[in-house]
């Protein structure tokens, strides 16, 4: 035997040793069990120290033993490490999740402050070493603006119908797809002009984009508005004007409610959640929440682009109404829907032929954002 | 409120006791019988014990047990009978608490953590369900204050720091949304919850690569996640990379067939690509998107027409 060879040896032998000495296995030439029964007589009588000794040795023994790590929680708990007994009463329980005692302790202690567990550092792997980078060049971009105050960067545009859907016609030939698209445009302009918001619109041409893809694409950006744009038609010539509407659980009027029930006919994907009885499920409140806010924000948004409209435009104003509009629930934003004008109006079809009439349209709504 | 030192807690370890010596003692058959026997009767004991359980500690662990196996009316009727024994047992009033807003008695939830958090103003699981519920009601100020009051007193509560950036993901506020998610992150990494809303802030202000690592995270700790593996989708088309986006749509079909995120994001994508490729002047690539549209989506009005209109 080389020197070497004899170092090594000699240091294992010393090794093994102290390791036998320390264990208790060595003391009672015990299983993981056995370390377990001499925890749980530490813990009844009040040796806490001891206790977590020989319980620790239990789980290292046997890591899937849960009676060890429940009473390993235990000791320490009575040692009055509540981390520690926290993280032991939770493997106790994620091993039998029928250990009520575990895991009513976890919840008692869970109750109040616990101290965190030091964590092992780990090496970042290439996508977390490219996410810091771009981190570190974005800190100065993210400085955020404190209080509640809901926040629009960015709107997506739906000009309404598009491609073989004209959606309304007025007598001498305009269309509704034209003028949507054309104040669309417009608008994206406004808002992108001020260098302070982006926008998108739903469609840049003249095809046709079904409307449940139009929310889509307020999603594709994580847009903060989505505003669809829309010319009313009559078969009368009589009424004129513009409305906006919003959606909320209850409609404003019949009409509304009308308007709704034709619109919402088409979604057929999206069955109504059924609730299972005895079960609360948190990330269902903060959906519904969420939700809550977008319309009460949408009514805000109609308000102030109805009142723009009517304070600017030759257009009387029809008002704000509001219904459950499956279109508009999809988004998962404010979202508005804007009538400027009816196009089976003369008056209305003559103003809204004009270039000048739109972009003034698309200043008002620009106005409620900006 | 210090370790529950109950009999049942005892009489549990000492079942385990008897089955483990049982184990140990394989060779012998007949004490293998009677130990089964001392077992079966110590179970009895124990029930006979739990029901009629007087001190408040037995009633609590009883409420408990009967509460994880999903019987509420019992448990509540334990968790009742508990705190009329013991009127400042914090666990059984918020236990009481918890069992009425599964209940939808969500007045009751609220009073019963209000006694607690008037108890003590350290109990943050009480503050954080006074706060949710105070969502619940639509006061998006007071949940926010009991949720800042949660930070106050345990400033390492990952689920009060998700509260809190999850209301301004809401309020559409991404750089205070990221500032919160990144601490309930950091408190706790395994909250699929938690990255997929920082993924979403993230991805609010364009920064994909954060937003890739956090939806990946939801991955790793919830393959079915399909939220997560849809806005992942968004991520991949908004870059040019359209395969892998429609690959993601469809892996999110496979978990749920009727998922309507995916199948209007993979239609939506499919007619962006028809239509370019047609204006283009490439007809059978248009044919073969408007094709696999109604292949997700049979009745979508684009894909049907412009097929159509091809075809004649």
């Amino acid at each position: 035997m080389d020197r070497r060879a004899f170092f090594h040896f000699s240091c294992r032998s010393l090794l093994y040793a102290t390791v036998l000495c320390l264990s208790p296995r060595s003391l009672w030439g015990a299983t993981a069990i056995e370390c377990a029964f001499e925890g749980q007589n530490c813990i009844q009588r009040g040796e806490y120290d001891k206790a977590v000794i020989s319980l620790q040795e239990a789980v290292r023994l046997d890591p899937g033993n849960d009676w060890a790590y429940g009473l390993l929680g235990r000791a320490y708990h009575g040692q009055g490490k509540n981390a520690e007994a926290l993280a032991a009463f939770r493997e106790a329980v994620r091993l039998n999740p029928d250990d009520t005692y575990s895991r009513m302790m976890s919840e008692i202690i869970a109750q109040k402050p616990v101290p965190r567990l030091k964590k092992e550092s780990k090496s970042a792997s290439p996508l977390e070493k490219e996410a810091a980078e771009e981190e570190a060049k974005m800190f100065n971009r993210l400085q955020a603006e404190e209080g509640l105050r809901y926040q629009v960067q960015r709107v997506v545009i739906d000009a309404g119908h598009g491609g073989f859907d004209p959606g309304a016609v007025g007598k001498t030939g305009l269309k509704e797809k034209d003028i949507t698209l054309d104040i669309a445009k417009y608008l994206q302009q406004k808002l992108e002009g001020t260098g302070k918001k982006q926008a998108f619109l739903t469609r840049t041409d003249d095809y046709f984009v079904p409307l449940a893809e139009r929310t889509v694409i307020a999603n594709q950006y994580r847009a903060d508005l989505f505003i669809s744009l829309h010319i009313n038609a009559n078969p009368k010539q009589d009424p004129s004007g513009s409305e906006t509407y919003f959606c909320s659980e209850q409609a404003s009027s019949k009409e509304a409610a009308r308007v709704a029930a034709t619109e919402n006919a088409v979604s057929k994907y999206d069955q109504p959640l059924k609730k299972k009885e005895g079960y609360i499920d948190v990330e269902d409140i903060l959906f519904r929440f969420e939700r809550k806010l977008y319309w009460d924000e949408s009514g805000k948004f109609a308000k102030r682009f109805q009142d723009g409209i009517k304070n600017n435009l030759p257009l009387q104003s029809r008002g704000i109404h509001s219904a459950d509009f499956s279109v508009l629930r999809k988004a998962r934003m404010p979202a508005i829907l804007i009538e400027t004008g009816f196009i089976s109006n003369p008056r209305d079809e003559a103003n809204l032929a004009k270039a000048e009439f739109r972009t003034q349209i698309a200043q008002a709504i620009a106005g409620g954002i900006l | 409120m210090s370790l529950i030192p109950m009999p049942v807690a005892e009489l549990k370890a000492l079942i385990n006791k008897l089955r483990t010596f049982t184990k140990l003692c394989s060779e012998g058959m007949t004490l293998n019988i009677l130990t089964h026997l001392l077992t079966v009767c110590l179970v009895f004991l124990f029930s006979a014990v739990v029901s009629w359980a007087a001190d408040a500690n037995s009633l609590i662990f009883q409420g408990a047990d009967l509460h994880y196996r999903g019987n509420l009316e019992e448990a509540m009727a334990s968790f009742q009978a508990a705190v009329k024994l013991e009127p400042r047992n914090e666990y059984a009033h918020n236990q009481l608490g918890i069992i009425y807003a599964r209940k939808e008695r969500f007045d009751d939830a609220f009073r019963e953590f209000s006694l607690v958090a008037s108890i003590d103003q350290q109990n943050t699981f009480a503050l954080l369900w006074l706060g949710i519920l105070n969502l619940q009601k639509n006061n998006l100020d007071k949940g926010y204050e009991n949720f800042q009051k949660i930070i106050q007193a345990d400033p390492d509560n990952a689920d009060a720091y998700y509260y809190l950036g999850a209301i301004y993901n809401i309020r559409h506020n991404p750089a205070k949304a990221i500032e919160y998610l990144k601490k309930s992150r950091d408190a706790d990494a395994k909250e699929a919850d938690t990255h997929f809303r920082l993924g979403k802030a993230f991805r609010q202000v364009d920064m994909v690569k954060n937003a890739q690592l956090e939806y990946g995270r939801v991955l790793a700790l919830n393959n079915s996640y399909s939220a997560a593996r849809n806005e992942m989708g968004w991520l991949y088309y908004n870059a040019g990379d359209y395969a892998a986006a429609f690959a993601e749509w469809q892996m999110s079909l496979k978990t749920n067939p009727r998922d309507s995120d995916a199948i209007f994001s993979l239609a939506r994508g499919y007619n962006e690509q028809a239509w370019k490729a047609y204006k283009k002047g490439n007809q059978q690539d248009a044919s073969s998107y408007w094709k696999k549209v109604l292949t997700v989506d049979p009745e979508n009005k684009a894909a049907k027409y412009y097929l159509g209109k091809q075809t004649k």
